[in-house]
């Protein structure tokens, strides 16, 4: 058994597995893997990973929450917290004065505001379909046969925004496909598409009310283009931690933390 | 009374969701050796120790229902809040296919119902209670309609839709033009619309007849005083009745009143409550928090209750469908105390009306927090939503609004609909461990 209490968060996303690793509180590591389709087999890879790269063995796990779609697969877990409420707590502990939280992930987008204590006041999510989310953006640049990394250069090159107006991936690729056909510079058709992704949370933050601080995370929360387009449409700026990503899964440790130290 | 005269009946299209196994059922149906040996297993539910509440809801529908299918009485269908006892008081049956679609969709019939509507040409944008109702007529899994009337307060859909299943039989249509605003000029031309609906369905559908109109009036009032005592047993920490079953048996409330078997129905129900209160086996021991509930519920699947009540030990203490919002009627003056009756429904009329009955839910019903299931097409419900959310944040009442579809399963994901519920859920422990520090 090592010494300090190590507390592990899993976040099975429906498109990436995360996993963060803390020890007495803080993270000591943390390690992600495409979801696939045997949700188990990946919560317990990354649970393996984390391991093994600290040379630790379940036995010295005080306490696991999993979070996320899958996470009800993990055989790990001691306790399963949704994600609205992890990314609330991950965003608030990687960036202390977040108010408003905007997790856009594989196939949802959450918007999550949060009280003075850093808790969910209220939140919510688009509907069953998956418009507007990481897997449009990642099917309309296989399209333009660009990369997700390439959109907030293009995003800053682009004269104006091609008028995208649809966020459903089926019609929005056919959209796409006419605007090239018809001479439109990829970079506006980016910045179209960022704007459609933008335009669809707007609805999303008046819901739950906008506040000032606002902070990105999921995998989405990486995309230059859709983050830049946010901050015009909402006319402030939105911070992004590095660990963005992470903030489920973080959030979860943080809870398991809390958990543990209370039993 | 009819309104229009071009012809929308049944069309030579061929409808989509004819299976085989909607053949037999449509035979069966029309049986009268199936409706014997419905009563044959009633009886023996009973003699087994069946519970009593549930043997009388079976036995309330299956007695109209034979009555309707073997065409014993005249099969009239009704909107959702038309106040049946004038069907029952004119010694006909009421069928609400706004109602049954939530049979159709707990018995897995929703499907092919929904494919009859949609090869129709109906918006699948419609509620998918009309879109079911209008399938399972057309299909005739539903009994024939001798009459059709409906009411135009609250859902705007169920008009429209049961207009086109009175084409579609060739039937009288019946509208009661229910007004906007209450006052005593309003509720007397409200008064004389049922009169005048009462006659024209004693001359146009025969076998109808007002002669029963004491009778269904009586059996009303009786089973809104076992009602009233089952709402205030409701009130009890912890709730002695699960919320799935109570959502299942709104299609009573819609359905039954006038019929003896309601009063038989709620007498047993408020018993049975009062049973499990003296015994304290409640059907969630641990109650962590009481929700109230808006609208309607998943019909094609429980898995949303077994995770809330089950898994999370949180009960539906009441639902704002289930709220009595009228006075016992008065038999002298049938139709005067039948539009009472309508224009009471706090759904109809300002806001304020609604906002009120939730508050009073949560206060009567010591609510935590409330859910709004947002029927997917419903304009009635949906349409108030940001009203009744600001009006809740106020009084710092969590509110959830979920998505969803009572009867379409295509409307709606599960795996989503759990995690906002579960984060609702978080949202209220995480507030309850902080008032409690
Ligand atoms: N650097 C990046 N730039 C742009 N997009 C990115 C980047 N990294 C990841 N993504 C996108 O983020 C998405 C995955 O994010 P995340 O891990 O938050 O999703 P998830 O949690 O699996 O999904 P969900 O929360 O919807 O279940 C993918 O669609 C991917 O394309
Ligand atoms: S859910 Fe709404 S649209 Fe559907 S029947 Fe009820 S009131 Fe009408
Ligand atoms: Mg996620």
């Amino acid at each position: 058994m090592k010494a300090g209490s190590y507390v592990m968060g899993i976040d099975v996303g429906s498109s990436v597995t995360k996993g963060v690793l803390l020890l007495d509180g803080q993270i000591l590591s943390n390690f992600m893997l495409p979801t696939g389709t045997d949700l188990d087999a990946t919560a317990g890879e990354c649970v393996r990973r984390l391991l093994s790269d600290r040379g630790l063995t379940q036995k010295d796990i005080l306490y696991t929450v999993s979070t996320g779609y899958g996470r009800t697969q993990v055989k790990e877990a001691d306790r399963t917290i949704t994600e609205i409420t992890c990314h609330g707590r991950g965003a608030k502990a990687l960036v202390p004065r977040a108010e408003l939280v905007i997790d856009i992930g594989g196939q949802d987008s959450k918007v999550i505001r949060l009280d003075e204590d850093g808790m969910v006041a209220d939140f919510v999510m688009n509907d069953k379909c998956a418009a507007g989310t990481g897997r449009f953006l990642e099917v309309m640049a296989e399209r333009l046969g660009m990369s997700l990394l390439d959109f907030g250069r293009m995003w800053k090159t682009a004269r104006k925004p091609a008028s995208i107006s649809s966020t459903c991936t089926v019609f929005a690729e056919s959209e796409v496909i006419s605007l090239l056909s018809r001479g439109i510079a990829p970079d506006e058709i980016i910045r179209g598409l960022c704007d459609a992704v933008a335009d669809r949370l707007l609805g999303m933050v008046h819901r739950v009310g906008l506040v000032p601080d606002v902070v990105m995370t999921g995998g989405v929360s990486k995309n230059e283009g859709v983050r830049l387009s946010l901050e015009k449409k909402l006319s402030l700026k939105v911070v992004v931690p590095d660990a963005s990503q992470f903030a489920g899964a973080y959030g979860a440790a943080i809870i398991g933390h809390e958990l543990a130290m209370r039993n | 009374m009819t309104p229009g005269t071009f012809d929308t009946g049944k069309s030579h299209r061929k409808i989509a969701g004819e299976t085989r196994r909607i053949k037999v059922i449509r035979t069966l149906t029309r049986k009268s050796w199936v409706h014997s040996a419905a009563k044959l297993v009633i009886s023996h539910m009973e003699r087994r120790g069946g519970t009593p509440y549930q043997i009388d809801a079976i036995r309330s529908f299956a007695d109209d229902f034979k009555h309707a299918y073997l065409k014993e009485k005249p099969c009239i269908y009704t909107s959702a809040f038309v106040p049946n006892e004038l069907i029952y008081g004119l010694g006909g049956v009421p069928f609400l296919p706004e109602a049954a679609s939530g049979f159709a969709a707990s018995f897995g019939f929703a499907r092919e119902s929904l494919a009859a509507c949609e090869s129709l040409w109906y918006s699948p944008d419609l509620c998918s209670f009309h879109r079911a109702g209008v399938g399972a007529s057309v299909l005739e899994l539903a009994p024939r309609p001798a009459a059709v009337v409906v009411s135009s307060h609250l859902c705007d859909g169920g008009k429209r839709s049961l207009y086109q299943i009175s084409r579609y039989h060739d039937c009288p249509f019946y509208i009661l033009d229910v007004p906007y605003t209450n006052s005593v000029q309003s509720l007397d031309r409200l008064a004389k619309q049922i009169g005048k609906v009462a006659r024209g369905l004693e001359h146009e559908v025969p076998g109808l007849s007002k002669a029963h109109m004491d009778e269904a009036i009586a059996n009303s009032n009786a089973a809104r005083s076992h009602y009233l005592r089952l709402c205030n047993l409701r009130a009890n920490i912890p709730s002695p009745w699960r919320g799935r079953e109570a959502l299942s048996y709104v299609v009573l409330f819609l359905w039954s009143w006038g019929s003896p078997w309601l009063t038989k129905f709620y007498q047993a129900l408020a018993n049975h409550a009062a049973d499990v209160i003296q015994s304290g086996e409640y059907p969630v021991r641990n109650e962590r928090f009481r929700l109230a509930w808006s609208n309607l519920k998943p019909y094609y699947s429980p898995r949303l209750f077994d995770y809330l009540e089950d898994e999370c030990e949180v009960s539906i203490a009441f639902e704002e469908f289930s709220y009595m919002y009228w006075d016992p009627l008065d038999a002298r003056d049938p139709y005067v105390s039948l539009a009472k009756k309508i224009m009471s429904n706090p759904g109809w009329g300002p806001i304020e009306r609604r906002l009120e009955v939730v508050n009073r839910i949560i206060r009567e019903f010591s609510i935590d927090g409330v859910v709004q299931f947002a029927q997917w097409g419903c304009r009635q419900y949906n349409g108030a939503t940001s009203v009744l959310s600001d009006y809740l944040r106020k009084k710092g009442i969590p509110f959830l609004n979920l998505d969803g579809d009572g009867v379409d399963a295509r409307n709606s994901g599960e795996a989503q609909s759990l995690t906002r519920l579960g984060a609702f859920l978080e949202l209220m422990e995480s507030r309850d461990i902080r008032n409690s520090r």
